[in-house]
């Protein structure tokens, strides 16, 4: 860490090209910034945490590696439950690690209704080429876990389309359940540092100080309580969807910011099956996209504490079944949302207020996604169904499928989702996008925004693949751009 | 980091609360064994953002002033059981992260918090 007291009790650092953030976006960009010669400095506000020192999916990772110990919601009627990365590698250290590549349609509509400059299809499917490379993006070697073959039992029982979905993984041929996720600390974070880039761990940047739409320095709060200042030419923030807008607002930078958060809302069931079947440190490979976009199911980690959650929303009827835990496993059904939340970062507060409104048509999805999802666990062996919604029947056979459907509502379920975007929307329509085509916020001379918030909708996949294939894009457009000033 | 610190005002709320819920959810869950989850909540309750802990604070000392009040422990019961706007995230958040606790830390406990 290039650091050098000024002041007691202060910090300052300096850099031709700030990053604030390491996940997705902030590492590849910091990866291609720091191999074409830039001098980069990324700035995160979490810890190292070296992978395999904390179980995955546990209390004690979201202790180390959530944003306030994974207690995060958006408010609204009903609030939706969020989580978000705060440590080296932010997500992709804590997420399900699948990888979807961008689909083609999204972008094409991206590119029309956003009007984004230059979106390449072939750029864009040769960089996820080079993604997928770089993090061994591969299926499982051999059989899918017990968990997994669920959804594509019953999805094949039912007709279903499904499929596994690579992971970015390396995986112990031998003994596949040994896979090794390959996240941003074991790939473009290392790469980045090699190539010369310093990476600060610890640091919370509170505000960039901005003249004339230029931003110089930005103020930091250091984990032992520590101010300081940084100075820069360049700014990527790339705090992801929340934490983006947020220091982007803090700043005082104006524009279309923080006003379209696009999420994907799911939600869950827990099935119980006549086999232990519980892998609690992992989660489901496939996923059933029959319904793909509106709606799709997969497998969400089962660890015993994540089943009781699932259990807990009718435990007078369903907490006897606590005991068979290594028999069930929770499942989610995630729609594409037509509803829009907020991230608004108030004076005085040190995190955003994030508000999102799921539109009718989302509910309804929501209760016909819960319905099929658990028909797909009967057709898959389940001998009980239980829904995660305050007053849910327990299903046990088809026929309890109508009684369950009409029970659902929205109010009484637990929302939450993984997948947050498009708070700065990229492109060139300034009613809508606070970025350029790419990522350069508008009004701004050099700051830019390279994560998920430039998505200008929720993509309908995982979206780490599109995220990590843009930021390389806009990163490799802005070195050129850049070089070609001398 | 400053949002990783104890508030002690909170605690105060949040722990009462969260012993009662306890106590009628998993009425056989050893004391010891009540306390660890409840000092687990109040260190999670701690942590949320600055906005959501203002709305636990709020939404919490209305619970609290339940407690005390004649027969406020069965409105309150009453308000916990009913998909409630608002009033009822409460009581979900500190059920989920109670429950969370204990089942990752004794995975074998029955419904009623006995110990396996």
């Amino acid at each position: 860490m290039n650091a050098t007291a000024t002041t007691p009790g202060t910090v300052a650092m300096d850099a031709e090209v700030l990053i604030v953030g390491s996940g997705a976006g902030g590492a590849t960009t910091a990866a291609v910034l720091a191999g074409a010669g830039f001098d980069v400095l990324i700035v995160e506000e979490g810890e190292w945490v070296e992978q395999g020192s904390v179980v995955p999916f546990s209390l004690e990772q979201m202790d180390r590696q959530y944003r306030a110990g994974g207690v995060t919601v958006a408010l609204g009627l009903p609030s939706i439950a969020y989580t978000e990365g705060r440590c080296a590698g932010g997500g992709t250290e804590i997420n399900s690690g699948l990888y979807r590549r961008p689909p083609d349609d999204v972008l094409q509509r991206w590119a029309a209704n956003f009007r984004i400059a230059d979106l390449d299809h072939d750029e864009v499917h040769s960089i996820a080429n080079e993604v997928e490379q770089a993090l061994s993006v591969s299926t499982v070697p051999g059989p899918p876990s017990a968990p997994s073959d669920v959804l594509r039992r019953g999805a094949d029982g039912l007709g279903w389309q499904n499929s596994e979905i690579p992971r970015w993984m390396k995986y112990d041929h031998h003994d596949p359940a040994k896979g090794q996720r390959q996240s941003m600390t074991r790939t473009y974070l290392p790469q980045a540092v090699a190539a010369g880039a310093r990476l600060v761990t610890g640091c919370r940047i509170d505000a960039l100080e901005m003249g004339n739409g230029t931003a110089r320095r930005a103020t930091t709060t250091l984990a032992d309580g520590r101010r300081g200042i940084i100075t820069f030419r360049h700014v990527f923030v790339c705090g992801g969807a929340i934490q983006s807008p947020a220091l982007l607002q803090r700043s005082r930078i104006p524009g279309h910011i923080g006003r379209s958060l696009a999420v994907h809302p799911t939600v869950k069931l827990a099935a119980r099956f006549t086999d232990e079947l519980n892998v609690p440190d992992d989660v489901p490979v496939h996923q059933v996209r029959e319904f793909a976009p509106d709606l799709s199911f997969g497998g969400s980690a089962s660890q015993p504490g994540l089943v009781a959650l699932a259990l807990s929303d009718q435990w007078a009827t369903f907490g006897r079944s606590i005991v068979d835990w290594r028999r069930i496993s929770v499942y989610y059904a995630a729609i594409t949302s037509e509803g829009r939340g907020r991230v608004r970062a108030v004076r005085g507060l040190r995190d955003p207020i994030v508000t999102y409104g799921l539109t009718g048509r989302d509910r309804a999805l929501l209760g016909s996604g819960l319905a099929r999802l658990a028909l797909l666990m009967l057709e898959a062996g389940a001998d009980e169904v239980y829904p995660s919604f305050r007053g849910a029947p327990l299903v046990r056979k088809r026929a309890d499928l109508a009684a369950m459907r009409s029970a659902f509502s929205v109010a009484r379920a637990s929302v939450m989702t993984v997948h947050l975007c498009s708070t700065v929307p990229m492109g060139e329509d300034t009613t809508k996008c606070g970025a350029d085509s790419f990522g350069r916020v508008h009004g701004t001379a050099n700051v830019w925004v390279n994560d998920a918030s430039l998505l200008p909708t929720a993509p309908g996949v995982n979206p780490q693949g599109t995220v990590m294939a843009l930021s390389i894009r806009n990163a490799r457009r802005f070195a050129s751009t850049e070089h070609s000033r001398g | 980091m400053a949002s990783d610190r104890r508030h002690p005002q909170l605690d105060r709320i949040v722990g009462p609360f969260a012993e009662m819920v306890l106590a009628d959810d998993l009425p056989r869950l050893p004391a010891q064994r009540r306390a660890e989850v409840v000092e687990f909540v109040q260190r999670r309750a701690s942590a949320v953002p600055s906005f959501t802990r203002f709305g636990v604070t709020v939404i919490g000392l209305f619970y609290r002033g339940l407690l005390v009040a004649p027969s406020g422990r069965v409105i309150a019961r009453f308000l916990m059981s009913r998909p409630v706007p608002v009033l009822a995230e409460y009581p979900r958040l500190i059920r989920s992260l109670g429950y969370a606790y204990v089942w990752e830390r004794w995975p074998d406990t029955l419904r009623d918090g006995t110990p396996a």
